[in-house]
């Protein structure tokens, strides 16, 4: 095998590791998911990456009752269960799980060039839904992620439907080619396609914080943050993190807050200190309307269906070195 | 005449010894003062006064108005400013029910317990009063001359007594309120007293969605007049159906006793005089009809304004008072098909409803706040504002006809606490509705605000109100204008809740948030108006979604005027907070406040500090489409 085509993966009994020149990638079994994202040595995750289903209510959302109808969409994003993993190496579906004692034929020098890991995840709603991650990593430590909306017949719709990342420290920037401002599908008429660069994790100071930040139709993002939480990691220096379009634009936030910590909040300085960075991949998501906020519905078009299949891929790599 | 305290309950005193209202021009000694803005004969009474709070009236002191009562457990407050900020009296935001919802049983004069009016507000527990005082000697610009006081602003209601002498009463908290001082004054050292009362029978018509404060939020000011004074001038400003040809038409009343001679000067924008006319003094100089070839329109994209110069001179010629006036031609209309026109051509509404806000000062905002606000409205292809739902300062109007910013000029009147009840109609007790107790008091609201403000180019439309339903003393207010100011448009929403009034009420189709869907079925099948929301796009927190398809409407159909969004800035009080060591932005429920309608003050696209909300965007690139 070509050693600039492989990686080397580790076939751990409760994960899978896999490494390579400049990443180790490490996937949990117990967690089901993807626990550890290392670039140029640099923690990327605080917590397992999960899909996301909420948005803290808007103002227009409690006006026209739709956190009340869709709440059950809250405890989905809280509560998340994997209830199938499965691995597919250079292309070949591996049917037994190498976790213990199923690695044990296993040495420390096996090399890869292709690693799919998918998790299956139930939502806790009434039908319970499926939702399917897929992870496709290869050599140059480039991540491939494909998320799929498996819709149920009789669940409310959904606040949103994307995977959430929660960073260890807060970044500092991040620079985005899309539109400009804070969009939605409802309200990206006016957003101004572009490069934008923005300082920090700013908040939009909605007097009752709520939903916020999101910018649709975006190709590439990159994430700028200067410390980690290892305690041997004594630089400084700025290191990113690079999410680009697979076949379609993506939209994402990337917030100090998950949607729990902004819907708990009756005021901004009730925020938590910051401390960490939410970013959410986002496929779909719903208009926030502006008829008014007292009853009247997002316009259909800007729904999003429980009862419908959703998909969205999206990639994320090392950022290229100066 | 003594102050009675019994006028707060009674409906049909609403203005005692009050000068009448007229055009709010300025006046000046001479030329020179005219160019610097600065006349000496204003004196302004702005700054601090002697105060203190009285939590009701049943706790007033005795002849507080006397300059030898003893007023040294007096603090002091800065005029103008609100008391509530002031830190006395609780802070509260209520949108629809009367702020004292839960706390006061009250029904208005003329519907129901007619006997328990006497000491509804006069003996009130939730009438808190301000008691403001001050000495002051008369500069010299004034001293020898007729004084009169002019209040800008007050709310609720209020006693004026100079030098222990009562001098007069008045209500209609935003537009102002004037007072001839000359029986009263002295060279030195006078004794000024106003006592500001947060309620009256005037609360039941001003019920706006806004936090409720009371005090002197305007200036106030000494204005001398000359021995002949321009008391009032009416400037009729017509354009030809050729665009071109400009009449002119101008009223002037003067005041005083030394008539000798006026001079009436128009000049263009380059300086160059147009009209020159001097008239010997009598009471009233007229222009009639006065034709001026190639006048350059008026209108958003090109706010081109004439000047026009009236200078009075004594009998031995000396310049007695110059009064300018800014004024524009054009012309507004409905087309036999129902659309709105301005100079002939379609008129597209691309507004916004613009409470006055300041998050540091409550209502009391500055000229920064103003410049600021015109500045934001020109970025993001704003055309239009409503004044809601109060006349505004009288500056905003001067900075509107600068920057070309249609006006819908509303009455200070909203009562929908009286027909409104959780969000269900409900009009069992509705003011002023076909009251006759109520009516005097709404058509002098109507009168005073086309006195004060019918100069300005910038209004297009009068508005006669928000939200208060409809009735015979609405119909009173309408008839006014269309009498009065048949050049201008009356606007009013509340009708669509009694059809049988369509007929006598609004030249447009007004409606607020009706939906896409909706507003299509009236521009599709009803058409004999044309059609405006007067609010729409609630920019609540994250909102102003589907803004779209109000602007497809807009291009479809020519009968849609496009609308006013609501609204342009959250109202939203900056106050420290302990906790965090961080000034911070609270809302309604943040003061303890009972019944509260909480965040529903924050649906502005502007935050309270005046930072852009994200969807300001989205409204710049629709308003900035033809």
């Amino acid at each position: 095998m070509d050693k600039n085509k492989t990686m080397r993966i580790i076939y751990g009994d409760g994960t899978l590791g896999l490494t390579g020149s400049r990443f180790h990638y490490q996937f949990s079994y117990e967690s089901g998911s993807l626990e550890s994202m290392k670039i140029d040595g640099k923690e990327w995750l605080y917590r397992p990456i999960y899909p996301t289903y909420w948005r803290a209510t808007t103002d227009n959302d409690r006006g026209n009752g739709f956190s009340y109808r869709s709440a059950q969409w809250l405890g989905a994003d809280m509560f998340p269960r994997c209830i199938d993993i499965d691995l597919e190496v250079d292309g070949t579906h591996v049917d037994q799980l190498p976790t213990a004692p199923y690695n044990n034929h296993f040495s420390n020098h096996e090399q890869v060039s292709e690693v799919g890991m998918t998790f299956s995840y139930q939502t806790a709603t009434t039908p319970a839904a499926q939702t399917i991650v897929k992870y496709t990593v290869t050599a140059d430590g480039q991540i491939k992620v494909q998320a799929y909306f498996g819709g149920r017949k009789g669940l409310p719709e959904l606040p949103l439907f994307g995977l959430r990342m929660i960073m260890p420290t807060a970044a500092d920037k991040f620079a985005y080619d899309g539109l400009s401002g804070e969009t939605y599908p409802d309200r990206m008429a006016g957003g101004v396609p572009g490069h934008y660069e923005v300082e920090g994790m700013p908040l939009t100071p909605y007097l009752v914080p709520q939903e916020m930040g999101m910018h649709m139709q975006t190709t590439n993002l990159t994430i700028s943050r200067h410390h980690t939480l290892n305690n041997a990691d004594h630089a400084s220096t700025p290191f990113c993190l690079q999410v680009t379009e697979d076949s379609q634009p993506f939209n994402f936030s990337l917030l100090p807050y998950t949607s729990e910590e902004l819907e708990n909040a009756t005021h901004i300085e009730e925020l938590p200190p910051l401390r960490r960075s939410v970013l959410v991949i986002a496929g779909a998501v719903r208009g926030v309307g502006g008829i008014d906020s007292w009853g009247s519905d997002v316009d259909p078009a800007f729904h999003v269906s429980a009862e419908d299949d959703h998909q969205f891929s999206f990639i994320i790599q090392p950022a290229p070195v100066d | 005449m003594k102050a009675q305290l019994a006028w707060l309950d009674d409906p049909e005193t609403f203005r005692v010894n009050q000068l009448p209202a007229h055009s709010d021009h300025h006046w000046y000694r001479n030329e020179q003062e005219m160019r610097s803005g600065q006349s000496s004969f204003y004196q302004s009474l702005d700054g601090e006064w002697q105060f203190k709070y009285v939590s009701d009236p049943t706790k007033l002191p005795d002849h507080f108005y006397r300059p030898e009562s003893d007023h040294s457990d007096y603090g002091s407050i800065k005029v103008p400013s609100m008391i509530e900020l002031h830190n006395d009296a609780q802070i509260q935001y209520i949108n629809t029910l009367y702020p004292w919802e839960g706390h006061q049983y009250r029904r208005p004069a003329g519907t129901y317990d007619d006997q328990e009016q006497a000491g509804s507000f006069s003996q009130a527990a939730d009438n808190s009063v301000g008691l403001y005082c001050r000495h002051f000697d008369l500069a010299a610009g004034l001293v020898d001359h007729r004084v009169r006081i002019q209040f800008a602003g007050v709310e609720r209601a209020f006693y004026l007594w100079l030098n222990g002498e009562f001098v007069g009463y008045a209500e209609d908290s935003f537009t102002p309120s004037e007072f001839d001082l000359t029986p009263y004054l002295h060279e030195k050292d006078n004794f000024i007293a106003v006592a500001v009362f947060k309620h009256s029978t005037a609360s039941y018509l001003e019920d706006q969605d806004m936090f409720r404060f009371s005090g002197i939020f305007r200036s106030v000011t000494l204005m001398a007049q000359p021995a002949v004074h321009v008391e009032d001038l009416t400037i009729k400003p017509q354009l030809a159906s050729d665009n071109h040809t400009g009449i002119f038409n101008l009223n002037v009343n003067l005041v005083g006793d030394a008539f000798s001679e006026a001079t009436i000067t128009v000049n263009d924008a380059a300086g160059k005089q147009l009209l020159q006319k001097t008239h010997p003094s009598t009471e009233e100089v007229k222009v009639v009809d006065e034709r001026l070839d190639q006048v350059h329109p008026w209108s958003n994209d090109d706010p081109y304004l004439y000047q026009l110069l009236i200078t009075l001179r004594d009998d031995e010629g000396r310049v007695v008072e110059v009064v300018p006036y800014s004024f524009g031609f054009r012309r507004v209309a409905i087309s036999k098909d129902h659309v709105l026109q301005l100079n002939g051509q379609r008129l597209i509404i691309k507004g916004v409803n613009r409470h006055e806000w300041d998050c540091r000062t409550g209502r009391c905002i500055s000229q920064a706040d103003m410049d600021f606000d015109i500045q934001t409205f020109k970025k993001n292809h704003i055309n239009a504002v409503r004044t809601c739902h109060y006349a505004d300062r009288l500056d905003w109007y001067s900075r509107c006809d600068r920057a070309g910013i249609y006006v819908m000029a509303e009455n200070n009147l909203e009562s929908h606490g009286s027909w409104q009840k959780m969000g269900r109609v409900e009009p069992s007790y509705n003011v002023p509705g076909s009251l006759t107790q109520w009516k005097a008091a709404v058509v002098d609201r109507a009168r005073t605000n086309y006195e004060t403000l019918k100069n300005h180019t910038s209004i297009l439309f009068w508005s006669l109100g928000n939200e208060s339903y409809a009735g015979d003393d609405l119909v009173a207010m309408q008839e006014f204008y269309q009498k009065k100011d048949p050049d201008r448009l009356v606007h009013y929403e509340g009708v669509c809740q009694r059809p049988s009034y369509r007929d006598r009420l609004s030249d447009f189709e007004s409606r607020m948030y009706l939906p896409p869907k909706n507003v299509e079925k009236y521009l599709q099948n009803h058409l004999d108006k044309p059609f405006i929301e007067c609010e729409y796009m609630h920019s609540m927190g994250n909102s102003v979604g589907g803004m779209g398809d109000y602007i497809a409407l807009v291009q479809k159909y020519p009968q849609d005027c496009g609308g006013f969004i609501w609204d342009y800035i959250d109202q939203a009080l900056l106050v420290h907070d302990p906790v965090t060591g961080k000034d911070v932005l609270r809302y309604g429920g943040d003061f303890d406040d009972r019944h509260t309608d909480g965040a529903f003050c924050g649906d502005g696209l502007m935050f309270a500090n005046r930072t852009e909300k994200p969807a300001m965007q989205e409204v710049r690139y629709y308003y900035g489409q033809e």
